[in-house]
């Protein structure tokens, strides 16, 4: 059964070839960024949107330039050292005007998942000028609140969030929404109790449909991050498997339908880039694309284009561009 | 009736090789196959030889500490004191490790200073605090008794040699595994009566509202990952643990989350074993560790109860006791 799940869970990764042995052309976009965290291509426009997260801001980029969308998010601190400080993180569309914000900004518990409606806004605005937005509050002494929302995903209906906050359980959180109307964020899939690893940070949804986690595990353990494969409606798990990256940090199908990963690795950055992940036998083994500097967010644009954050040196974060062909 | 017979003898035969091939026997209830370094498989010799050799104390300059003397299996494989101890009765600064189920360790050592059990084994013999006698030398002193030298030249068809001395210690310390316990019993083979009704009370605490299994996780309970509890960091000169190795500032003060395994066993507890029971261990985290700048984020006010604690430590005692604890006796030597 095992065999026959994965077979199709990864039989659109078998099917073509990488970039040129160089490594796919690439440049960067933005170069002044602040810990940017995030990354959302708008629907209809594909216009490209960024968490400068650092800056408490979420931007638009313009023929190259920032254009500042929504500003004056709160600003928490990240990390002991390297510490990050951070606002805004996952970013996602659910129609070419509802913007759906993960907050980094906000203790666990109070942290937010905000929802902006950008049609005829007059841009900027401010962070808390949502249209709705939600929590993941304590509950009595045995329910942790929750926060830092990574990064976002979306099937049809429903929102896929990974957090940080309760880490006996590693939550994915969901979120459901009709037309550009999106309901409360609850509890949903306890990744951790399922895998034995900590933290859920990279989100997918496959082309089968499935939920797809990046397991980013410990920060301070190289190589223990996971690729695990969910029944989005069961909770089933259908796959997990150690890939042998140290922090994947985001996941994301290219229009081939090619799993790709970023991996951040804390403990010695210089090992962290692109991946696509392949199916190996029964696991998965990766090939480094390119190497990038403590790499963040990712997405793939409608001509195939990669778009991704990293954060690079203090205040000199990047959102680069690769060509298509992934 | 011929069938059977055939039958019969393959599953003898089978049964025979379990008995005599370590690389198959057993894996005890609750714990993953152990995986053994392509370059060092096990084999029934070598893990006698690495039995002797970690029971050997002329593996130390003055012939009088081994493996044993701070890993020792009547001891919880520690040593029953707070910091370890070496040659001339000198000491270290943090507790010796268990070596229960090291082999399941991402990284050896408090500060994770070696990536394996190979490494790991030779650090201690060349420490000058430890067992102070040179690899060159022991390899030398070895080399000199005979039933080393024919043991080395069957096992590793080669001289005495500091790349065997670390493997077969290695191979040796891979069987040394603490599972089949209450808890495993109760929660693989849901054998309702494996765990008391306190320590079941305590276990929902370990992995709810006493956010134990934030780090003591999976089958080893351990995230293999380091921390900062506190312990030790309002010293005059702290020890900063991972930090010496990574040079990462956050990893001030950190040290390797330890396995929990027969953990009732190895007392005194922590890096510098300056807790002296499991009791002293629930308070410490009921209290929110010891306040400074890099306190793990997971270390917070628990607000236990009396109760909770109690149940706590009861599930710690008994319900991680393995019933197939290996309590190893110093073999012959050569």
């Amino acid at each position: 059964m095992k065999i026959f799940k994965f077979v199709f869970l990864f039989v659109a990764m078998a099917a073509s070839s990488l970039c040129a042995q160089d490594g796919p052309a690439m440049n960067v976009i933005v170069g002044d960024l602040d810990n940017p965290c995030g990354i959302a291509i708008q629907p209809e426009t594909g216009a490209i949107f960024v968490s400068d997260s650092g800056a408490s801001r979420i931007v638009k980029i313009v023929d190259g330039k920032v254009e500042p969308v929504i500003t004056d998010f709160p600003v928490d601190i990240y990390g002991k050292g390297p510490k990050y400080n951070i606002g805004p993180l996952g970013l996602l569309f659910i129609d070419q005007n509802t913007l759906v914000v993960g907050g980094g900004d906000l203790i666990d518990g109070e942290e937010k998942l905000r929802v902006y409606d950008l049609k005829d806004a007059k841009l900027p605005i401010k962070a808390d000028q949502m249209k709705t937005s939600s929590v993941l509050a304590a509950a009595g002494e045995e329910v942790k609140g929750e926060g830092n929302f990574y990064a976002l995903a979306k099937t049809a209906d429903a929102i896929y969030i990974t957090c940080n906050g309760d880490d006996n359980k590693g939550w994915v959180a969901k979120a459901g929404f009709k037309g550009s109307d999106v309901a409360s964020i609850e509890r949903y899939l306890a990744t951790k109790e399922a895998t034995q690893i900590d933290a859920p940070v990279g989100v997918t949804i496959s082309p089968r449909g499935e939920l797809v986690i990046g397991q980013m595990g410990e920060i301070t353990v190289p190589n223990d991050s996971l690729l695990t494969f969910y029944d989005a409606n069961s909770k089933e798990m259908l796959l997990n498997l150690k890939t042998n990256l140290h922090d994947i940090t985001a996941l994301a199908y290219s229009n081939r339908g090619q799993l790709y990963a970023l991996d951040f690795a804390w403990s010695d950055t210089k090992q962290g880039g692109l991946f696509q992940l392949l199916a190996d036998g029964d696991g998965v083994k990766t090939k480094k694309i390119v190497a990038l500097d403590k790499p963040t967010a990712m997405a793939f644009d409608a001509d195939g284009s990669l778009y991704v954050t990293v954060i690079g040196e203090e205040k000199k974060g990047q959102l680069i561009k690769i060509q298509p062909g992934l | 009736m011929k069938r059977t017979l055939v039958v019969c003898a393959l599953v003898s035969a089978w049964m025979v090789a379990m008995q005599h091939d370590p690389a198959v026997a057993e894996t005890p209830l609750g714990l993953p196959t152990v995986v053994h370094p392509s370059d060092n498989a096990p084999s029934d010799a070598k893990i006698a030889l690495g039995k002797q050799l970690y029971f050997d104390a002329r593996l130390s300059v003055d012939d009088k500490v081994s493996c044993a003397s701070c890993h020792d299996p009547k001891k919880g494989w520690s040593n029953g004191e707070a910091t370890a101890s070496g040659v001339g009765g000198q000491r270290g600064g943090r507790s010796a490790p268990t070596v229960l189920n090291t082999t399941y360790q991402r990284f050896q050592f408090w500060d994770g200073r070696a990536d394996t059990l190979e490494q790991q084994a030779l650090g201690p013999i060349a420490n000058p605090i430890e067992m102070n006698l040179p690899i060159d030398a022991a390899v030398k002193k070895l080399s000199a008794i005979e039933g080393y030298q024919k043991q080395f030249q069957a096992v590793f068809g080669s001289p005495v040699s500091a790349e065997g001395i670390g493997k077969a210690i290695a191979a040796f310390e891979r069987t040394v595994l603490s599972g089949n316990a209450p808890y495993d019993k109760y929660k693989i083979n849901k054998d309702e009566s494996a765990l008391s009704d306190s320590a079941k009370q305590g276990m929902k605490l370990f992995f709810g509202k006493a956010n134990c299994s934030a780090c003591h996780v999976g089958p080893n309970f351990t995230d293999n990952g380091f921390h900062n509890l506190g312990v030790g960091m309002k010293a005059e000169k702290p020890d900063l643990g991972r930090f010496e190795i990574t040079k990462l500032e956050g990893d001030r003060g950190s040290f390797k989350t330890p396995s929990l395994r027969d953990i009732a066993r190895s007392a005194p507890y922590m890096h510098d074993g300056s807790l002296a029971t499991l009791e002293d261990v629930v308070e410490h985290y009921s209290k929110g560790g010891i306040a400074n700048d890099y306190l793990d984020e997971e270390i917070f006010t628990l607000k236990l109860s009396g109760e909770d604690k109690a149940a706590l430590v009861t599930f710690l005692n008994e319900g991680l006791s393995s019933s197939t604890y290996p309590d190893v006796s110093a073999p012959e030597l050569p």
